[in-house]
């Protein structure tokens, strides 16, 4: 599905990502960790289009995406979520649902706009207005919405958990899994923790200063003694 | 809704007879009228681009200087039947927004200040260019609106219909967008750019839509102006004031409406132009700009917006009553 080969970006003498190739296949859930700074935002920002990265090569579903704009790689089925819910203020719930139908992947119905609301919790929001009458939860529940919206074929979650109380985390991680379930997508997710990135993905890719220091399932990933050092900030044994 | 459609027809019943019935005889009054309408038509126009573009303007004279010569010009060298020259004009000025299209990169001032110097070019070009535009000489004896089905449209009553239906089809088109999905994109893109970029929409592209639109809008107005003073010279088609009366008009209308920048027009230049020069035949735009100042103080939103405030209140007091 995702092919990226040797991507490299720079932000002046800050290496930001540093030869990261990563793929990932249809269907599958990829929990992407590593340290605040560590390039995890940044990378989405390249799948994504928002950021041209200075080397390397980005193949999605076949093809070579490295020059397409945001907007059309959202068509060709990149849904992404923001770290900061952006969603669109003036508009209602169901408003912003309606946006991202009929400008993503393909134009969806109601019915199907109908059940996206449902799986993410938000049915009898739909006529709110997004700025003001939403919770945190149900905010970070919008963006996944929308992103759901654009009929994607991957997921980009970045930090859909992040300040969430223990109980809206482990419903919000369920969600996850059903939508997964429900429309069988690859799924990238962002997240610092480690238990929730156990539960629900089969597989783990850590960054640190901008490379890909591991990749693999999420038990040996993370006992790996230079993953347990980029938290921690020790450095492994030689 | 029947009440909304039967208000609207009320209004154009009024709008396309009453005001032709009550003040045909008065020529003065009737320039006054058309000449506000024109303004209008252009405060319309660059209200579309910031409510729905997100890009405030400061280079609308140079559209409307760009359809006026194009209409002009288009009849009177190339032979061009005036209703298509109008067309015409509208379209050489969406063309010459064209060359714009760079300056959307900017933002907020940036973009405005760009604009500015932009219009700037084509008044430069519209004097040095003399084998076409004659320069600073100007053109004269520009055609004037034809007869049609034996009614005189270069009348006072005859253009005052043309430029009010210019207007209202302006209007018509304005809701029309912002009811569309395309408008609940643009209204997105106020929110967040990147967040309607990541859901699919081409902000760029949807903003220059608009531009194309607001600059093709401000020709056909500019065009219509032509034929109807019969006159063009470069000080006067790019003049400074074809920008600045619209958003003086617009922001005190209410700029977030679509009534709002045509009635800000009525009003702003019909009290200045009927009321305060003759209470101050010099120095009358002082009490004008005192207004404004005082709309922006005491009500941002617009003229609209004190009626809007004022409905409840009447509302709630006579169910108290």
């Amino acid at each position: 599905m995702l092919e990226l080969s040797d991507i490299g970006v720079r932000f002046g003498g800050l290496r930001a990502l540093d030869g990261v190739s990563l793929s990932v296949a249809d269907s599958e859930i990829v929990g992407l960790v590593g340290p605040n700074g560590a390039g995890k935002t940044t990378l989405f920002n390249v799948i994504s289009g928002n950021l041209r990265p200075q080397r390397g090569s980005l193949r999605f579903a076949g093809a070579d995406i490295g020059s397409v704009p945001a907007y059309a790689r959202a068509r060709l089925g990149i849904g992404r979520t923001f770290q900061i819910p952006q969603p669109m203020h003036t508009l209602t719930v169901a408003e912003n649902l309606a946006v991202a139908q009929r400008f993503g992947a393909s134009r969806v119905d109601a019915q199907a706009a109908a059940e996206i609301l449902d799986l993410v919790q938000l049915t009898g929001l739909a006529s709110r207005d997004a700025a003001t009458s939403l919770s945190l939860a149900e905010l970070k529940a919008l963006e996944v919405a929308k992103a759901l919206a654009t009929r994607p074929r991957m997921l980009l979650l970045d930090e859909v958990l992040a300040g969430l109380e223990a109980v809206a985390k482990r419903r919000f991680t369920q969600m996850l899994a059903d939508i997964h379930a429900r429309y069988k997508l690859a799924i990238v997710i962002i997240e610092h923790d480690i238990e929730t990135i156990s539960t629900l993905c089969p597989r783990a890719a850590v960054l640190n200063f901008g490379q890909l220091i591991a990749d693999g399932t999420p038990s040996v990933v993370f006992s790996q003694p230079d993953v347990v050092a980029s938290y921690t900030g020790t450095v492994p044994d030689a | 809704m029947a009440a909304r459609i039967v208000a609207w027809l009320a209004f154009a019943v009024a709008a396309y007879a009453l005001v032709p019935f009550a003040f045909a005889g008065n020529l003065y009054l009737m320039s006054m009228i058309i000449a506000s309408l024109t303004i209008g038509g252009i405060a319309l126009a660059w209200a579309l681009l910031g409510n729905l573009g997100g890009l405030v303007s400061f280079g609308h004279a140079a559209f409307f200087g760009v359809g006026s010569y194009a209409s002009a010009l288009l009849v009177m060298k190339a032979g061009w039947p005036i209703g298509i020259s109008l067309l015409a004009g509208g379209a050489c000025a969406a063309f010459a927004a064209v060359l714009m299209l760079p300056a959307l990169r900017l933002r907020g001032p940036y973009f405005a200040l760009a604009v500015l110097a932009y219009a700037h070019i084509f008044r430069i070009i519209a004097t040095e260019w003399k084998g076409l535009t004659n320069g600073a000489g100007g053109i004269g004896n520009i055609p004037r609106f034809p007869v049609v089905f034996g009614y005189d449209f270069s009348s006072k009553t005859g253009a005052y219909w043309i430029v009010l239906s210019l207007v209202l089809a302006f209007a018509l088109i304005y809701a029309w967008i912002r009811s569309s999905h395309l408008g609940l994109a643009l209204r997105a893109m106020h929110d967040s750019e990147e967040a309607t970029r990541a859901v699919g929409v081409n902000s760029t592209l949807a903003k220059a839509l608009m531009l194309f639109l607001s600059a093709f809008m401000t020709g056909m107005v500019g065009a219509f102006n032509a034929h109807y003073i019969n006159f063009l010279e470069p000080d006067y088609a790019f003049s400074g004031l074809w920008t600045m009366l619209p958003i003086v008009a617009a922001i005190f209308g209410g700029y977030r409406t679509i009534s709002g920048p045509l009635i800000g027009a009525v009003v702003v230049y019909l009290l200045d132009q009927l009321v305060f020069k003759a209470m101050m035949p010099i120095g009358h735009q002082i009490v004008l700009g005192a207004l404004l100042g005082a709309m922006i103080l005491f009500a941002p939103q617009g003229l609209l917006s004190i009626f809007a405030r004022r409905r409840p209140r009447m509302a709630s007091a006579s169910g108290d009553a």
